[in-house]
């Protein structure tokens, strides 16, 4: 003020006795230099609130994350199905022999045809392995008549056409049959659908819980806030500063806590496969739910799906704290 | 500099708590406005501080209506009006520097810019070896320097002062008088709502006597 003159003199005021010292709070470099920031970042409704939003942020990524795993193992499935197709071949009542014949003469015959890239004849201890589940360490190839079986790989940038070629193979050899999983497939399709509709629903219900959860804690922050939001008004901050002081402010909350919630979900589908171990140990189940689900840890993607969560959440905490001084600074300058 | 003509204000449908206000205050002047506890004392000074809009008459500050400012314009103008509320309003995580330092920080300057200005003007209102101390720590009449503090560092044409002595001992509403004076004689428009007939009595100003909503003049 001195050196442009405008309070420049010693006033009566300093005649004053000076005050008594008390002590005074530890004071933060930024405090010295004046650069303490205009809200305060460590308050407890600031805390209560990051927690909310890293408990929600942990919940809907662990959602988001289950739902994309499973998607992405379903589609690995199907793409597996579709590039296969299995041909049957009844036993011949007349031996062993013939049936070996037949098999190599269909087998031929598959190889010729357009779209398969390979053709691969199941040995006995295959088509063992392929029935134990049932029959357990019975050797039913050699007690039942089992039917021969051909894995025909298809060849994916030139698919034959199914249709014509399971009449031609059913039309030269009586005893063949060929099967290209259709009705399979039609129920995996159904079933991964069907989780995909849920999934998406519980993204939704738990966004929804989130976003409404966020808004009221961000809400009762922003309240006791309130205070500021009036001095800002009444000391001549535009409005646009004050906005944005609020929005950095809670942008950053909401980035910290949805890191420590997107965090503990990447945790958990990181330790998945060892819980998984833990808990299904060998069984059968444990397999199936390997299938079901994958390796039980997720790719690139799905990390990366984590982390649109945060940005997510922070957009949330952001957006709320924008309108909430909008609506108290419009109340303040009724 | 600041005109009401006829100036009405109510709340919603109810009655009007301010009625005909009619008044000028030109530059450099200096006012007591009085009155009893609820006469809407504080509701002219929201007017005066745009934190209320009048409901009917006309109010010009610094020449413009102050019924179509756009928000960035009420900003504009509260830079020029500087206020001491009742309850101080000091931010409390911020030290008694970082809040009389807040209006010139909200413009965007620079520290290194009004520091010395800062520290300067504490000194002068005789804080100057509290400037680190939080407000919670600050006895009334620091307080309350403090807030004058803030309420002049932008250099505003005009100051209102809300109870300004409310809270402190007669000694200490002595000095602060003082104070007003002395930055009256530097130019600011000072307007001062008291109840305080103790405190009138010791500077001879024109009073603004508000009773059952309506303004009287003594001059």
């Amino acid at each position: 003020m001195k050196k442009k003159g405008a309070i420049g003199m010693t006033m009566e005021a300093t005649e004053t006795t000076l005050p008594v010292p008390v002590q005074e709070r530890q004071l933060t470099p930024q405090a010295v230099l004046g650069a303490t920031p205009i809200v305060p970042p460590d308050t407890v409704t600031g805390r209560s609130l990051t927690i909310v939003i890293a408990i929600m942020c942990f919940l809907v990524s662990l959602t988001a994350g289950f739902v994309y795993m499973i998607q992405q193992s379903a589609s690995a499935w199907l793409r597996d199905i579709q590039s296969e197709i299995t041909v049957q071949i009844s036993p011949d009542p007349r031996g062993a022999a013939e049936t070996d014949k037949k098999v190599a003469e269909i087998a031929d015959f598959l190889k010729g045809q357009i779209g398969i890239a390979k053709v691969t004849v199941l040995s006995s201890e295959d088509v063992n392995a392929l029935v134990s589940p049932w029959l357990g360490k019975l050797k039913s190839f050699e007690v039942l008549p089992m039917p021969r079986l051909l894995a025909i790989e298809i060849d994916r940038a030139n698919p034959p056409d199914i249709v014509p070629l399971k009449a031609a193979l059913e039309a030269r050899f009586a005893d063949a049959a060929l099967d290209d999983h259709r009705r399979w497939r039609r129920q995996i399709q159904t079933l991964t659908s069907g989780l995909a509709f849920a999934g998406l629903a519980v993204i939704l219900l738990v966004a929804a819980a989130t976003v409404a959860i966020v808004i009221a804690a961000a809400r009762s922050a922003m309240a006791s806030n309130r205070s500021i939001i009036e001095v800002l008004n009444f000391v001549g901050a535009e409005e646009r500063f004050i906005v944005r002081q609020f929005e950095t402010h809670f942008f950053k909350l909401g980035v910290k806590a949805g890191l420590v919630g997107a965090s503990a979900a990447a945790a958990v589908f990181v330790l998945m496969p060892l819980l998984a171990d833990y808990f299904g140990g060998a069984s059968a189940t444990d397999a199936e739910i390997r299938r079901f689900i994958g390796s039980g840890t997720l790719d690139l993607t799905g990390y990366l799906i984590l982390v649109l969560m945060v940005g997510l959440i922070a957009v949330i905490c952001l957006l709320t704290s924008h309108f909430g001084v909008k609506r108290i600074l419009e109340a303040q300058n009724r | 500099m600041i005109r009401f003509e006829n100036v009405g204000l109510r709340y919603g449908n109810g009655q009007e708590v301010l009625r005909d206000i009619t008044f000028d205050l030109l530059p450099g002047s200096f006012h007591f406005l009085t009155g009893p506890s609820g006469a809407g004392k504080t509701t002219l000074l929201r007017l005066l501080f745009l934190s209320l809009r009048p409901t009917r008459g006309n109010a010009f500050m610094f020449g413009r209506n102050v019924t179509k400012f756009t928000p960035a314009q009420r900003a504009e103008m509260r830079r020029r009006i500087g206020i001491v509320f009742q309850d101080f309003l000091l931010l409390d995580h911020l030290t008694t520097w970082e809040n009389v330092a807040l209006p010139l920080r909200v413009r965007g300057g620079k520290v290194e810019d009004y520091a010395e200005d800062v520290t300067e003007l504490l000194k002068w209102v005789g804080l100057g070896d509290r400037m680190r101390a939080y407000p919670s720590v600050l006895s009334g009449g620091e307080k309350q320097r403090a807030a004058i503090a803030r309420a002049v560092i932008g250099r505003p044409e005009v100051l209102l002062a809300d109870e300004p002595t409310g809270n402190v001992d007669p000694q200490m509403a002595r000095r602060l008088l003082r104070l007003f004076i002395e930055l009256n004689r530097l130019g600011t428009s000072i307007l001062i709502a008291t109840h305080d007939y103790q405190l009138m009595s010791q500077y001879n100003a024109p009073r603004l006597q508000l009773e059952n909503g309506r303004l009287h003049i003594h001059e």
